[in-house]
């Protein structure tokens, strides 16, 4: 099988410029939230609201696909860290991007693996490739496939471009 | 394989260590840990950049494998690190932020292998997602040989982070699966492994894969272990082995109270298996390596069941009733099987097991 035979069940884009609605826990950074936000309505599309039928969502898996990953939570510990200033608690909890990938299982009752990678070449690309591993190797039926990046500090006297982002579910075929 | 860590450098010298079970945590000199709650960890004293110790390993595996330039230059290179060493430190006259793939795509180029495959940035799952993955790709056809490498050293940002988290032993010890046990301990970890389809000598062999999730909490285990249950069963099927046959697991267990999900995994997965199949942890001896660390401790249990003596879980106190496994403490075993589990878990409730078969 190759990728290309992979269904695309739903699929969203994050609007250019938007800002994600906060999430409880996640500090500093749009990363965490943005997300959050386009699990919630790439999945939404699929089972309506929050969590996943059990049969389905157990067979899911939850893919972050990143390449700078939580650039500003980052540069905000580098900072931290260089000045001598006190680093929060909270900062632990997202310094890695699993933790939203694991944000989001919870919520959705998703029970597949949880993973996430740097981009090779594109984002989606990535996205589809591992997807479509991780199904042709049986541990998952479904993947839930976010992609995000967090916008480059804009120039002085400009402004920026906001997060951007998709999400999209695929699998091989229906899934029961 | 070749791997580097506070044991030394050289495969050889991880499992040494191991089978010594005398712990390697020291006081920090690699950075400034004045304003830190936890000041040890097990670092290698005279370790290089991370740039650099990944392309050591991942030479020496290549050398050790026998690898052809040519062969070199059609494999591809499977990596796991926490990101480009450099984020969080660019000006903003920098430009683009630099990213793990582009760190893996300057490793794969130093050391001339064919490109890069996946990068991995799943936490302290990282390197045992890359390897199932790179397992996966051989079974379905879709690769014939890889290199995974995987990478952490010691620094002050992710060192602040767990400290800020309260995450570490604040007694000097890791101690996983113990009474008493305070939290974790960090160390270095940086390795590589040539994977081969059909390949004729191995040095062992990865014979079951697995990955599942918690879908219980963004940070915490689920404490009833089912995820990793999952994944561990996940592995015993792909390679039709039973929990009985399995002689001996290196845990994930970090001497963090979540050990005992590790534990109740065990318990689900294995059955009455459980009870009597030898456990312990080398991160009790080596420290935890985040990203790096699924690799490494992979390499530790090939060795060990290919050497039949299994690691010490140093640190060990006592027994917690939460913990109801047969520790290995004291002195190493003897491997009564050729198979193995390498368990791994991490932040989001992401779990691997591996299974390996001593060759």
């Amino acid at each position: 099988m190759t990728t290309a035979e992979l269904a695309v069940l739903t699929e969203v884009e994050w609007p250019r410029g938007a800002e994600p609605p906060a999430v409880p826990g996640f500090v500093v950074s749009s990363f965490s939230p943005l997300v959050t936000e386009l699990a919630r309505r790439c999945l939404a599309e699929r089972h309506g609201s929050a969590p996943a039928p059990a049969t389905v969502g157990e067979r899911t898996a939850a893919l972050l696909v990143t390449a700078s990953g939580d650039a500003e939570s980052a540069a905000h510990v580098a900072h931290a860290v260089d000045t001598g200033a006190r680093v929060g608690p909270l900062l632990f909890f997202q310094s890695v991007p699993n933790s939203v990938a694991g944000h989001v299982a919870t919520q959705w009752g998703l029970g597949g693996p949880v993973l996430c990678v740097s981009p090779v070449g594109g984002a989606r690309e990535t996205g589809l490739a591992r997807a479509g591993l991780l199904i042709d190797d049986g541990d998952a039926d479904e993947v839930l496939v976010v992609c995000v990046e967090q916008a480059a500090p804009p120039a002085a006297g400009q402004t920026g471009d906001g997060p951007s982002g998709s999400a999209f579910l695929v699998s091989r075929g229906e899934t029961r | 394989m070749s791997a580097v860590s506070v044991l030394g450098r050289g495969a050889h010298a991880q499992l040494a260590g191991g089978l010594g079970g005398t712990a390697a945590f020291a006081p920090v000199r690699r950075f400034d840990v004045d304003r830190r709650r936890v000041r040890v960890a097990a670092t290698l004293p005279e370790a290089g950049s991370l740039g650099d110790e990944l392309a050591g390993v991942v030479r020496e595996a290549c050398e050790r494998a026998g690898l052809t330039p040519a062969q070199r230059a059609a494999t591809p290179l499977l990596l796991a690190v926490h990101g480009h060493p450099a984020a969080g430190r660019v000006s903003e006259k920098h430009g683009s932020t630099p990213t793990a793939a582009g760190f893996a795509a300057e490793l794969a180029a130093s050391t001339e292998l064919g490109g890069v495959a996946g990068v991995y940035t799943c936490a302290c799952v990282s390197a045992s997602t890359a390897v199932a993955d790179a397992a996966a790709l051989m079974r379905l056809g879709r690769a014939d040989r890889v290199v995974v490498a995987a990478g952490y050293l010691v620094e002050p940002d992710q060192f602040a982070l767990f400290d800020a988290g309260r995450a570490m032993a604040t007694d000097g010890a890791a101690r996983p699966f113990s009474a008493g046990r305070g939290g974790l301990l960090l160390g270095d970890a940086v390795s590589a492994i040539v994977l081969e389809s059909g390949a004729r000598d191995p040095l062992a062999e990865v014979v079951g894969w697995g990955r599942a999730g918690d879908g219980y909490h963004t940070v915490r285990p689920d404490p009833e272990g089912a995820g990793l249950a999952r994944a561990i069963t996940a592995a015993l099927r792909r390679a039709g082995v039973l929990p009985a046959e399995v002689g001996y697991v290196n845990a994930n267990a970090s001497g963090a109270e979540g050990d005992s999900a590790e534990a109740a995994a065990l318990h689900r997965a294995l059955g009455a298996a459980a009870a009597t199949v030898p456990v312990s942890s080398t991160k009790s001896v080596h420290g935890h390596g985040l990203e790096g660390s699924g690799l490494l401790e992979l390499i530790v249990t090939a060795q060990a069941i290919h050497a039949g003596k299994l690691p010490v879980n140093a640190g060990y106190l006592g027994a917690d009733p939460a913990c109801a496994l047969d520790v290995i403490v004291g002195a190493p075993r003897e491997a009564a099987s050729p198979y193995a589990l390498s368990l791994n878990a991490a932040f989001g409730g992401a779990n691997t097991a591996l299974l390996v078969r001593a060759s």
